[in-house]
């Protein structure tokens, strides 16, 4: 008796321990993008925003390096429905999927460069 | 590959866009320090996120090019560019100002 309940109990135990983990990889698989990825489809990006995007080829485009992931991703989506127009980066941005934006705003959020400052 | 095709022709874009580019006033940091008041309560708060209509972390400006900065305010204020908040906070701010808040910024930042 003994052993069939705690049997049951290192089930549920695995059980909920296995949902619990479920729900963190599935949870970081939505905030984080591919590194790999990101870093292959960031040559493009690169060419203009520099080595890392850090190096910005004119004064007027941004650096990209260490900016929020999120705020990458958000930017890359509003030149890609046209919320936010330019006319470099509009046609950089329409081609690319979700995943592709995610990756590469991983990508760039993950580089030592831009910090908060106050 | 799309991406690769075009991004020769886009540099190019950009490198005229550069020369044909006005001239900036001169932006003087110290001075931009003095005016950082309507920025810092949203870009000088570590991983500061926006509330509506959208949620994500507003930008940091640390290490941020000066011209693209100046671009985006007058942008900003022009309405070339739309955010509520940012809208109205550039449509206050004169060339000098924009400028100087770049300079400040453009500078290492401080924080992390």
């Amino acid at each position: 008796m003994t052993g069939i309940a705690s049997t049951e109990h290192a089930m549920k135990k695995l059980i909920s321990t296995s949902v619990y983990l479920f729900m963190f990889a599935a949870s970081a698989a939505v905030f984080a993008g591919d590194y790999e990825a990101g870093k292959e489809k960031s040559a493009a990006c690169s060419a203009c925003h520099g080595a890392d995007g850090n190096k910005p080829i004119t004064p007027e485009i941004p650096r990209l390096g260490g900016q929020h992931y999120d705020y990458l991703e958000h930017a890359l989506k509003a030149y890609r429905s046209g919320a936010r127009e330019n006319a470099m980066m509009s046609p950089m941005a329409k081609p690319l999927t979700d995943k592709e934006i995610k990756d590469v705003a991983w990508y760039f959020s993950r580089q030592t460069g831009l910090v908060t400052k106050y | 590959m799309n991406l690769y095709r075009i991004a020769p022709l886009v540099c190019t874009s950009a490198l005229i866009a550069l020369l044909a580019a006005p001239v900036w006033a001169d932006g003087d940091a110290a001075a931009g320090k003095q005016k950082t008041w309507t920025c810092e309560g949203c870009h000088g708060i570590r991983d500061y996120r926006t509330a509506y209509p959208e949620v994500y972390s507003v930008p940091k400006l640390g290490g941020q090019s000066a011209g693209y900065i100046v671009k985006a305010l007058q942008d900003y204020k022009a309405g070339a560019r739309k955010n509520t908040t940012m809208g109205a906070i550039a449509a206050k701010l004169s060339d000098q100002d924009m400028a100087d808040l770049a300079a400040y910024y453009a500078e290492a930042g401080s924080g992390k």
